[in-house]
């Protein structure tokens, strides 16, 4: 998926341009790059990484052009370089075209375009576009002879947009099985892959259809068909929405939207090639000392990593909060740092990367955010690929992780001979069985969790409670219930209470217990105990597990068993959800809770 | 867009008021569910409303008439018979252009905001037929489980065997294409099939609604959907053209509507709504949550607290209503309690076509039909149901089961 936008205007349109690619963001976000009309040529100005990177290099606010079109691209065939970065150019940069989409007839087209002399900078699809256009305007001599003839030849899906020297006004569009609108402003107009490219400026729109395009300049616009040529009378429709709302696709707030993702965004992590969690494998199994660096949320993964080191690799691998590794830090060259980042711009986590690299440390990471500072700092990142997460609470980016810190287990577990063969496969196999899982709790068990949520809102303090490789997931957890719904909840390994919070259970603490699979006899045998602890002082427990018999608990939501390395995601997907919902119930401010911030970019 | 609503369902599960009024014109928080459904239409736009009525549909035509009043461009298509949801929906056809998109919804779901902002920002992300979805809120069998993959429904499960599930319900607000109308006609009118077939191709796309929702079906699902609109109140209104006498207490979010008259020694806790041309005599005390309809007339002493009462109705002095609903034009005689618990505070039965059924709520009163006279020193068990038009006479006790 791609991203299109394009301005026409009385007044400059660079900061347009920009709000408009970087709203289009969410789809797709590898490279970027503008095209404008600049005192009668096409300047082009493109890079590889986010909106804002390419802005800082580039300079696209401070455009001063009237006329431009802009591109946010997400590579799915071709490399992320700079040349197949949009927009596309023809021999003599006549034209400058963006494209979303797929031209299934291009290599035709190419051939046929390089007999007649064309060169090709690019490996694109798009390209070929921009030279057919200078080919049919050379047999045509005229614009919008040549934008038909050409659009006419093209076979698949795209949508479109072109600026031309020859017509220094307007901007070109079409579509065809991808989306495209215009909208229409007051002394500007617009075009853009959808609402979210120009809904701050102008809510009124027009909408292509299949087969049609559209000529764009800053005081007017029409549509044509394709076929006929002839004028087509298209209606204006007004957008009723703020343009925060438009981007949640049927969601009331990205927070659940996300937690809806994650089936998708953990198959997407299972695809991710095998090669690249061997690579990291590599690191792990030629370094002396590794340790796992997260803060906040992704200490949490970092802790559960460790787990599943310990319980399937075999491995000693100790996580680190990045706020206080430094004190930690005792790396050397033998040592390497597997950092863990959604944003990958965590001030923490880079501080203490680069302090370990300073000590001759090897690094790596997993970052969601191609293009940012830990992902191009590290010696080897592994991109998560679970597409934008807008909630300041991470949901999906966590659960990734986690899943793909097993993936790391489990190759290290079959180099260190600690897997055999077949439990590789078992392993493999259960990860694969997750996302079907985790749609069965969304779909099943939502429901009975907004339910007890509403029943519970009021609970003041929440005790949140595992054992073994429970014990990080209840730490999450409790992290997920505190920053959305400001209800003070606190993680702890069940061992800890009679240590201390004991005294703190009566009948007003509630308890959230994570409870294992009966399968793991002796942790849920550990775990029930701590619920029998906390029950005979009067505590009402709220029991996560996997086993309808197990009838201690005030409350109980019962799961279906996975695999014994699958079955402590199942538990945090409910808590991701109870955390919503009791939010909901108190009206929280669910995607931007108070205090908090997205990436947390200061120390 | 133009919207078609859906009125004529038999409700017959909604005893006592459902024999005299459709559904849709039970009322809520001082307004019909019908006319909240039809203001949150305009607010987002919506210009043409085709309301399907069925029996007592003239409580709708009567009400609403043209919809100037209300500011719509309101048309009527007669269901003729029960279940004979089909003829309605397809003589609705003309009225909406082919290619085009409406809206349709079902006249007896309560939302705590607009539920149509959010389909159809939903549809205009996806361009796509669009149901809205909810979690009910404790799971029960009376909906169909959705299934979502995303935003996307995989399937609907239109009689769930597996107990204990919390799956998402349709919530009764819709997004379709105008080509939906053929599906009706070969499905002989069951919307769920239609659903299930609009499921398999185009496809049906989800907007998942989080705020409050109630499918008004038994007749104390009117009380909650009443407390769930004032939970939405914050500010006291008063109109200016109310007498309020002095030694008047308010509390909270209190509405009183023009022309009521509130009499000293009244103390009124809202959330609770004083309709137009209301008499609050001496010393009443209103409860949070009680909702007044228009000219309804308070007598000395009485206590109300969590009740609805549509409007037209006398309640005599020393009274107490608690945790019920009153329907048009009833008299309550002076004296009268109607008794809102059980001893042993079992969940309250009421009375159901015959079968009692468990309400599953500690606090219940009961629930009179229009019209009917009760006399005075009456006591009302709880879970009461009086069909309308009954007569009580002077000190009797009712259980009205």
């Amino acid at each position: 998926m791609c991203g299109i936008s394009g301005v026409a205007s009385f007044h400059p349109i660079g900061d347009r341009l920009y709000e408009g690619v970087r709203h289009l963001e969410y789809r797709g976000y590898d490279s970027c790059g503008v095209a404008f009309v600049n005192d009668h040529h096409i300047e082009v100005r493109k890079d590889i990484g986010t909106v804002d990177e390419v802005d800082s290099k580039e300079h696209i606010r401070a455009l001063n052009a009237l006329v431009g079109i802009a591109h946010t691209r997400w590579a799915t065939h071709g490399k992320v370089t700079r040349e197949n970065a949009h927009p596309h150019q023809a021999c003599h940069g006549e034209f400058a075209v963006v494209h979303n989409g797929i031209i299934a007839n291009y290599k035709a087209l190419r051939a046929e375009l390089q007999k007649t002399g064309h060169r090709f900078r690019s490996d694109t699809d798009t390209e070929i576009i921009a030279h057919l256009l200078e080919q049919r305007f050379k047999d045509t001599g005229d614009i919008e002879r040549a934008w038909v003839s050409a659009l006419r030849a093209l076979e698949g899906s795209y949508a479109l947009a072109m600026i031309s020297i020859h017509d220094t006004e307007r901007i070109f569009c079409a579509r065809h099985e991808s989306p495209l609108i215009i909208g229409v402003g007051s002394e500007s107009n617009y075009v853009g892959s959808d609402f979210n490219a120009f809904i701050d400026y102008t809510k009124s729109t027009v909408i292509l259809e299949d087969g049609e395009y559209g000529i764009v300049s800053k005081d007017s616009y029409c549509v044509k068909r394709l076929r006929t040529g002839e004028l087509v009378d298209k209606e204006i429709t007004v957008v009723p929405w703020d343009s925060e709302l438009s981007r949640k696709g049927g969601y009331p707030h990205y927070m659940l939207k996300e937690i809806h993702e994650q089936p998708q965004a953990v198959r997407s992590a299972l695809s991710i090639g095998d090669d690249e969690i061997a690579a990291v494998a590599d690191m792990v199994a030629a370094a002396r000392r590794v340790h796992l660096l997260g803060v906040g949320t992704t200490y949490y993964v970092a802790l559960l990593g460790q787990y599943l080191m310990a319980s399937i690799a075999d491995m000693d691998v100790p996580a680190v909060s990045s706020d206080e590794f430094r004190h930690l830090d005792k790396s050397d060259r033998e040592s390497l740092v597997l950092a863990v980042s959604q944003s990958g711009e965590t001030y923490d986590t880079v501080m203490s990367l680069r302090h370990a690299k300073e000590r001759g440390a090897t690094t790596a990471a997993i970052v969601n955010v191609m293009g940012s500072s830990i992902a191009r700092m590290v010696d080897r990142v592994i991109l998560q690929g679970s597409g934008p997460e807008v909630c300041v609470v991470s949901t999906k980016a966590a659960l990734v992780q986690m899943v793909l810190l097993a993936r790391l287990a489990i190759e290290l577990g079959a180099r260190r001979g600690v897997l055999s063969a077949a439990a590789r496969r078992e392993h493999e196999a259960a990860l694969a069985a997750l996302p079907g899982q985790i749609e069965t709790i969304l779909n099943e068990k939502s429901g009975l969790i907004r339910a007890a949520a509403y029943r519970h809102a009021h609970v003041a303090n929440w005790l949140f409670l595992g054992r073994g490789v429970y014990y990080p997931i209840a730490l999450e957890a409790a992290l997920k219930m505190k920053e959305v719904t400001y209800v003070h909840a606190e993680g702890m390994p069940g061992g800890f209470l009679k240590h201390g919070t004991l005294s703190l259970v009566d009948d007003k603490l509630y308890t959230l217990v994570f409870v294992p699979p009966p399968a793991s006899a002796d942790l849920h045998a550990a775990t029930m105990s701590s619920v029998e602890e906390v029950k005979a002082r009067g505590g009402f427990v709220f029991g996560f597990s996997f086993d309808d018999t197990d009838d201690i608990f005030n409350e109980h939501l019962v799961l279906t068993a996975g695999h014994e390395v699958t079955a402590p995601f199942l538990p945090l997907v409910c808590a991701q959800l109870l955390a919503y919902f009791t939010a909901t119930a108190l009206k929280r401010n669910v995607d931007k809770p108070r205090s908090l911030a997205k990436s947390v970019t200061v120390a | 867009m133009k919207a078609l609503m859906l009125t004529g369902g038999a409700g017959r599960n909604l005893v006592p008021f459902s024999s005299t009024r459709p559904k849709a014109m039970t009322v809520v928080a001082g307004g019909s569910l019908m006319r909240r459904t039809l203001s949150h239409l305009r607010e987002v736009g919506v210009t043409d409303v085709t309301v399907v009525i069925g029996q007592n549909g003239e409580k709708v035509t009567g009400t609403f008439k043209d919809g100037q009043e209300i500011g719509l461009s309101l048309s009527y298509v007669e269901q003729q018979r029960p279940g004979g949801i089909a003829d309605a929906i397809l003589r609705a056809r003309t009225r909406f252009i082919p290619g085009e998109y409406f809206i349709l919804v079902y006249g007896d779901v309560v939302t705590s905001a607009n539920p149509f902002h959010q389909a159809l920002q939903s549809f205009n992300s996806f361009k796509a037929p669009i149901a809205a979805v909810c979690l009910p809120g404790p799971p029960t069998a009376r909906y169909g489980n959705v299934y979502l993959d995303g935003t996307r429904i995989t399937r609907i499960v239109e009689k769930p065997t597996t107990a204990g599930l919390g799956n998402y319900v349709l919530a009764g607000v819709f997004v379709l294409p105008v080509e939906v109308f053929p599906l009706v006609e070969k499905s002989g009118g069951d919307m769920e099939q239609v659903f299930a077939q609009l499921v398999r191709a185009p496809g049906l796309h989800a907007s998942i609604w989080e705020e409050g929702w109630i499918d008004v079906e038994y007749p104390w699902d009117i009380l909650a959907a009443n407390r769930m609109v004032m939970d939405t109140w914050e500010e006291a209104r008063i109109s200016r053209y109310a007498t309020i006498d002095g030694n008047v207490t308010f509390t909270g979010p209190v509405r009183v509507e023009p022309g009521s008259v509130i009499k000293a020694g009244a103390v009124l806790a809202g959330p609770c709504y004083i309709g137009r041309n209301c008499y609050v005599g001496n010393n009443v005390l209103v409860r949070s949550y009680s909702s007044l309809g228009a000219a309804s007339s308070i007598g000395y002493g009485v206590e109300l607290k969590n009740c609805v009462l549509f409007g037209n109705s006398k309640i005599g002095r020393l009274s107490f209503v608690g945790d019920s609903v009153i329907g048009d034009n009833v008299d309550i005689g002076s004296g009268t309690m109607t008794i809102n618990e059980n001893m042993d505070h079992t969940p309250v039965a009421v009375s159901v076509r015959g079968e009692p059924v468990n309400s599953g709520l500690v606090k219940l009163g009961g629930f009179i039909g229009d019209d009917v006279k009760v006399g005075a020193g009456n006591t009302l068990a709880a879970g009461t149901v009086l069909p309308p038009g009954t007569s009580v006479p002077h000190h009797a006790t009712v259980s009205g089961r």
